[in-house]
């Protein structure tokens, strides 16, 4: 055993369960679009720091209260988010081109937001001015932003899992993601329900930013990192699946956390991403077993 | 004398069109979707530093660089033959942040973020280092060339179209992917080790997804399965990035602006003209 001794060991699992949280919310809102309009959106990165950017600008640039301010940078980054459906990934659909076709100008997106937001913000770091009080509870500490990443995240994942369970939109969703020309059949508009998954992930992404934002410094590319930690998240739960992106979010936030014990902290990237091979390779559906699709 | 920097730009120009040409021969060729081929650009990079840095000739140096990208290139494409497609493109996705992790944090060997500065020039004059990128691109064009119109080369486009018709006929379809990705990572690894001597540095941000991103744009306008399309990728998006910098922005925005370029070149190529110039398949 290393040299830490096992008293921070409940830090490190509410430490993991922060980080667990945070990979959650950014793994629903990839698996929501994988399960539905079925390709890996990467975009819904450039969402989350497009949303934590302009929550800054609101925040800390112009004077907005944080209600406001807030609600302002969701409402702008959803937007965004539907306004890259139907501007890029619609016509790109209509010509009938691949998933991987659909992935690859995602990922072009992603880049193009970071450096946008380089252009428009600079290089350096940014820090949302926010009071924080920390709490003290003898095995651990944690912060009211921390708590409040834990809650919203537990809030918005049972939120969403509602949706798509409880609800006419969700059934629809659950049709196109069965079988997209029977549900088309069914008097089911595709589009209408691309527009509707896109508002509802933009939705998750935008709050996912202000969050991060609020826990973390800004900075141009830290959409990359989050979302690939999404991307993690969601094939070790099962690509697809919102109770998978949750599952697959603590999952790979417990174990990097917990890795600290045995590695040199630089080394969580390189424990998630051989636990992202080993799945890939070994177990495809992830843990909760998602069914896959067989076009590929 | 030709202007300082036009020689950067065509000894650029002849790494880029090494680097899209093998990976033309992964993903247009031979259908396999590998979003990590600037990994094993890196990997000769770091190789070739390392290796020059301590003191070794630069023309073994560059051999080995390739040969440890290729080996590399051979271990991934055996463990992921069974994958296709979207998980494909995954894993291999995978491997360049996994590339970064390491060489941020293999400090002994990469020095981490700081990089390796001070790599040493193969020749001194910029012209000269010129005309032997030039040629070593032009011998590369041409072995690919020969490579696809062969026998071998046809058995890769075989796969491309139909895995399942080229092993019912017959071919050992996983060892033709391998030797496919082999070749392509070695070629990868060449340029890599050319880019290292030429801006004489290298640091973990040349596995950094932007330079990816810039080398698929160029391969996606030239066309996927055309080598002459590949080169024709390489100048016009190289020229049309360039063309950026009369704007004259200050030197951090122009790095941004640049890989907007590519990245909305490269959507612009998807939606509008998704087989780019001479392209004979589909992404």
């Amino acid at each position: 055993m290393s040299s830490i001794s096992i008293a921070i060991l409940p830090q490190l699992i509410i430490n993991g369960l922060i980080a667990g949280s945070i990979y959650a919310l950014a793994a629903s809102g990839l698996s929501l679009v994988y399960y539905v309009v079925k390709f890996l959106n990467f975009a819904q990165g450039a969402v989350i720091t497009i949303s934590a950017y302009l929550f800054f600008l609101f925040l800390d640039l112009m004077g907005l209260n944080y209600g406001f301010a807030a609600l302002l940078a969701i409402a702008s980054s959803i937007i965004i988010a539907l306004l890259m459906n139907l501007g890029i990934y619609k016509p790109l659909r209509k010509r009938k081109a691949t998933n991987v076709v659909l992935m690859l100008s995602s990922l072009a997106l992603l880049i193009f937001c970071s450096s946008l937001m380089l252009a428009l913000f600079g290089s350096g770091t940014k820090t949302l001015s926010l009071q924080n009080k920390t709490f003290d509870f003898g095995l651990f500490t944690i912060t009211a932003i921390q708590i409040s990443i834990i809650f919203s995240a537990v809030l918005l994942l049972f939120l969403i899992w509602l949706i798509i369970k409880k609800t006419k939109l969700g059934k629809a969703m659950r049709a196109l993601a069965d079988n997209k020309e029977t549900a088309q059949v069914l008097g089911i508009n595709p589009e209408k329900v691309y527009s509707y998954t896109f508002i509802i992930a933009g939705a998750l992404g935008a709050i996912a930013g202000i969050l991060i934002g609020l826990e973390q410094n800004l900075y141009p590319r830290m959409g990359v990192p989050i979302i690939v930690k999404g991307f993690i998240s969601s094939v070790v739960g099962g690509i697809g699946s919102v109770p998978g992106a949750v599952v697959g979010g603590l999952f790979i936030g417990l174990v990097e956390n917990i890795g600290i014990w045995f590695l040199p902290s630089g080394y969580k990237d390189v424990v998630s991403f051989t636990i992202l091979l080993l799945f890939l390779l070994l177990k495809p559906k992830g843990i909760l077993g998602v069914r896959m699709r067989d076009d590929t | 004398m030709i202007h300082e920097y036009l020689l950067q730009f065509l000894t650029l120009i002849s790494i880029y069109i090494i680097a899209v040409i093998s990976l033309n021969l992964a993903i247009g060729f031979t259908g396999l979707l590998n979003l990590g081929h600037m990994v094993f650009f890196g990997i000769g990079a770091y190789t070739s530093a390392i290796l020059t840095l301590h003191g070794m000739p630069w023309y073994i140096a560059i051999f080995i660089a390739g040969l440890t990208a290729s080996i590399l290139g051979i271990i991934i494409a055996g463990i992921t033959s069974k994958l296709k497609g979207d998980y494909l493109a995954m894993v291999t996705l995978g491997l360049v942040f996994i590339a970064i992790a390491v060489s941020r944090n293999w400090s002994s060997l990469t020095r981490g973020a700081l990089g390796l500065p001070g790599v040493p020039d193969i020749v001194r004059n910029n012209f000269h280092y010129m005309i032997f990128t030039l040629m070593i691109s032009a011998f590369c064009a041409l072995i690919f060339y020969r490579l696809v119109n062969s026998e071998t080369g046809k058995i890769f486009q075989a796969i491309r179209d139909d895995e399942t018709a080229a092993a019912i006929l017959g071919k050992n379809t996983y060892f033709y992917k391998i030797l496919s990705v082999a070749i392509s990572t070695f070629f990868a690894g060449i340029a890599g080790s050319l880019f290292v001597h030429h801006i004489n540095f290298v640091d973990p941000t040349i596995f950094e997804l932007e330079f990816f991103i810039m080398i698929l744009a160029m391969l996606i306008a030239g066309g996927l399965g055309s080598i002459k399309g590949s080169i024709a990728g390489v100048f016009v998006l190289s020229i049309l990035s360039e063309s950026v910098r009369f704007i004259s922005f200050s030197p951090a925005l122009l790095g941004a602006f640049r890989d907007m370029v590519f990245a909305v070149a490269l959507i612009a190529i998807l939606l509008f003209k998704p087989r780019g110039v001479f392209g004979k398949v589909d992404v």
